[in-house]
């Protein structure tokens, strides 16, 4: 991964002592709380239901494993002993105190680590691909372009004081979008275009970035529009600051609810929106601007492959892996669901599901993480990887090696067999954390992990994605659920709201809404009713629930779940 | 069923330093038990309460009232948020009996 | 007279905003629709002019720009950030030569980012500490990306 030189570390480290200055400052009385808001939350602190929360960024999920045992020292030094990962790729410690935070941000300096721009009307964190650099069906790893993002956006200052938030994501697999880059607020997606001008050093094609801008979700989610198809990758940097410099100008600022880009997009329609950045992009001609290869190259070093082993002995004999699955059915399970292939032979991808029955989603350990850590650095050349999902992945694992990791995952609680089946829920912290929700949700994800615990239904059902939200603005991700719930508060009663048919991959939609709202015990059994109803009326087994509704359409699954 | 009415106001706030939630009691200080709170029995008395504690910035930060019903010596927060705030998550977590900032 | 902070040091100087229906001398800083309408009027008294760019005004409207010796950004709430890119298109983009003040809820913190930007002076707000705002311009000794201090992001300034 990339390795920060002495400029990158001066400036996380200057960041942690210019905080330790503005707590001060608060404390002191010389800064209020409404001039002291926005500084803290451009460091991801936000004051929550019953303590601080600190936001650490982790840049398009990446960790080293030097990394994850800070994190895991932070969880028990300065939190509760555990940390959540988010559907962006970071992790949220939820009992920080205020006067600790400078401390711990000079400990997350000291390994590379930061929680810079992790809240706050600014560019927040670049997200990415969780498979990057080893998926099988990669175009460009899109990493080395998420950090060249990702130091262009810290502290840019022209645009730390956005109407709003601002998130970026970008993919390196076109066909394939495993970063949800049409639901954010500018999606970037590495293509290749064979239009007979040349691309770098003489090849036939050329490499460069197909641009998304006004996907979102929240009070009025969008799938985005691309702004432009082909963007060469050295003007990469100047395009997405002119988009910003729109946005920024010409975003809306008089009401918090429609101040997203994806407001302006459609209030001034794509058209003139596009019009209004390439005349930007136009006029800001800044040759200095342009992606420098060595600058590219230098960037990329850190992103190399590893010393892979050659096959022969990545898969060893191979003679473990089929006895075992042939005799022991709970790890032919877990192979069949968490272990992905690989784009080196004789490596697979080996997910960490952190969505373990009984536990809120996402939530993980100071003790999973230093074990993580020890694994990271046994089996995966010391790497980690968050996913938008809130599970975690070890991206380079030897096939010889999967047996005994199998045993040391299932010991971390970490090894639970249901990656994209129905039991892998997403929730976000809802009412039980969260200022900003009206409704709980972990309850309700822990309630249907259990109703559909049987591994076997999960099985039959397949690829099923459930996302719950405490709140409108979506940081469940409940509008591109397979089965998406948003919890409402209705005359002081907590009720949920069922949305059916949302995907946030290639052909991306958003889920709509089922029928009326439903007490929370009624949810698991019109959930379950709706799984009835794709059980029994695809196709066969291979047609997907996702693919099951956009044929049937809403209406027999509305009849199932509310019929009498 | 709906929220039963408030017949009274608490004012709350966070703690600058820790972040909990903290309720005033009739002297003006803060406790972070709710059944502390001094009631106020109107929106004048509520007004003037909320008035003194955004005076108090360096040891509290974004004070607001909330509808409470009185059960008896009891206070019902009635909402789920402020019960949820009161009392904690609903939910497991790691180390609940741990004090702010342990080590 | 008003104390301000200008190429880093605490001064004094004359500058202040007058309303349209006010007189404009020396050291005015009248609004866009003033200047543009009546500049030729307001620089035949021969002494400095200043204009302000509220926040939904954009530098491309301002004529004969290079004609007025200061141009004041105005930030209506510190987290308006439109000023940040109209500094940031009047220094860079539209080669401003002259002073470029921000005025209005301008405090300690945001200092670094606007000088970034092109501002020049700033006219902190009532109450604050005006001395103790210096220390803003150490905030960060390494800066990533172009801007209108210098508009080579940080791989063209240094070998890495």
């Amino acid at each position: 991964m990339y390795q920060y030189d002495e400029y990158d570390q001066k400036i996380v480290e200057e960041r942690a002592r210019q905080f330790r200055g503005q707590v001060q400052r608060r404390v002191d009385g010389e800064v209020t709380e409404n001039e002291f808001k926005p500084l803290r939350l451009q460091n991801g602190l936000y004051m929550q239901l019953h303590a601080y929360m600190l936001r650490v960024a982790i840049p398009y999920g990446v960790l080293s494993s030097k990394q994850i045992r800070m994190l895991a020292h932070i969880a028990r030094r300065y939190d509760r002993g555990y940390g959540h990962i988010t559907t962006r790729q970071n992790i949220q410690y939820n009992w920080p105190s205020l006067e600790d935070v400078p401390s711990i941000l000079d400990d997350l300096a000291s390994v590379q680590m930061h929680a810079i721009q992790t809240s706050g009307n600014c560019i927040r964190n670049i997200t990415s691909d969780p498979f990057a650099g080893v998926a099988p069906d990669e175009l460009e790893d899109p990493r080395p372009y998420c950090e060249l993002l990702r130091q262009w956006s810290t502290f840019h200052p022209e645009f730390a004081f956005l109407p709003r938030k601002f998130k970026i994501a970008v993919t390196g697999t076109p066909g394939h979008d495993r970063a949800a880059i049409r639901f954010h607020d500018i999606g970037v997606r590495i293509v290749e275009n064979a239009d007979g001008a040349p691309g770098r050093d003489g090849a036939k094609t050329r490499r460069g970035f197909e641009v998304w801008v006004g996907g979102g979700m929240g009070r009025t989610p969008f799938i985005g529009v691309v702004v432009r198809p082909f963007v060469e990758y050295e003007d990469l940097l100047a395009y997405l600051e002119s988009i910003l410099r729109v946005y920024n100008l010409h975003g809306r600022r008089d009401n918090k609810f429609k101040a997203r880009i994806k407001i302006l997009v459609s209030e001034l329609g794509a058209e003139a929106f596009t019009r209004l950045v390439e005349e930007d992009f136009e006029r800001s001609r800044n040759p200095d601007l342009k992606l420098e290869r060595t600058e590219l190259e230098r960037v990329a070093v850190g992103f190399a492959p590893p010393p892979y082993e050659p096959v022969a002995i990545a898969r060893g004999d191979g003679k473990t892996l089929a006895e075992r699955s042939a005799n022991d059915e709970a790890f032919a399970r877990w192979l069949k669901t968490n272990v992905l292939s690989h784009k080196i032979d004789g490596y697979r991808i080996v997910v960490l599901s952190l969505k373990k029955q009984g536990i809120p989603p996402g939530d993980v350990s100071d003790t999973q993480l230093d074990r993580m850590a020890d694994l990271a650095d046994r089996y995966s050349f010391g790497e980690v990887r968050t996913m938008h999902t809130q599970n975690m992945v070890l991206p380079d694992v030897r096939e010889a090696h999967l047996s005994e990791i199998y045993d040391e995952l299932v010991a971390l609680d970490m090894a639970t067999p249901n990656f994209r089946l129905l039991t892998d829920i997403i929730a976000c912290p809802g009412l039980d954390y969260c200022a900003l929700a009206n409704a709980r949700s972990i309850p309700l994800s822990l309630e249907l992990s259990r109703r559909f615990e049987d591994l076997d239904y999960q099985e039959d059902i397949g690829p099923c994605s459930i996302k719950i939200s405490g709140c409108i603005n979506a940081c469940g991700h409940h509008h591109v659920g397979n089965i998406g719930i948003l919890g409402i508060n209705k005359n002081g009663e907590e009720v949920y709201q069922l949305m059916l048919g949302g995907h946030d991959s290639d052909s991306a939609s958003l889920g709509r809404i089922l029928g009326p709202a439903l007490p929370e015990n009624q949810v698991a059994d019109a959930v379950e009713k709706v799984l009835a109803h794709y059980l029994k009326f695809r196709t066969d087994s291979e047609e997907t629930f996702l693919d099951c509704y956009r044929r049937l359409g809403p209406e027999p699954f509305k009849q199932a779940a509310y019929g009498a | 069923m709906a929220t039963p009415k408030g017949t009274h106001f608490v004012i709350t706030a966070n703690i600058l330093g820790s972040g909990a939630p903290a309720y005033r009691r009739q002297d003006g200080s803060w406790s972070t038990n709710l059944q502390d709170a001094h009631p106020a029995a109107d929106e004048a008395e509520r007004d003037r309460m909320l008035a003194d504690a955004a005076s108090e910035e360096a040891d509290i930060a974004d004070p607001y009232a909330f509808p409470v019903r009185l059960d008896g010596p009891t206070i019902d927060p009635l909402s789920a948020r402020e019960e949820i705030r009161a009392k904690g998550p609903t939910v497991p977590y790691r180390r609940p009996d741990a004090a702010q900032g342990a080590h | 007279m008003k104390v301000v902070v200008k190429d880093k040091r605490v001064v004094e100087d004359a500058w202040h905003v007058v309303k349209d229906d006010e007189a404009a001398g020396a050291h005015t800083i009248v609004s866009l629709a003033r200047w543009n309408d009546h500049r030729e009027e307001l620089l035949a008294g021969g002494t400095p002019i200043g204009m302000v760019l509220r926040s939904n005004e954009s530098p491309d409207d301002v004529r004969d720009r290079d004609r007025l010796a200061l141009i004041a950004v105005d930030f209506p709430a510190f987290t308006d950030g439109r000023g940040y890119s109209t500094a940031r298109m009047l220094r860079s983009r539209l080669h401003y030569k002259g002073e470029i003040r921000a005025i209005g809820d301008v405090m300690r913190d945001e200092m670094f980012l606007m000088s970034r930007c092109g501002i020049d002076s700033f006219a902190v707000k009532p109450g604050k500490d005006i001395d103790k705002a210096l220390s803003a311009f150490d905030d960060f000794s390494v800066t990533y990306q172009a801007a209108a201090d210098d508009e080579r992001p940080l791989f063209r300034r240094v070998h890495r």
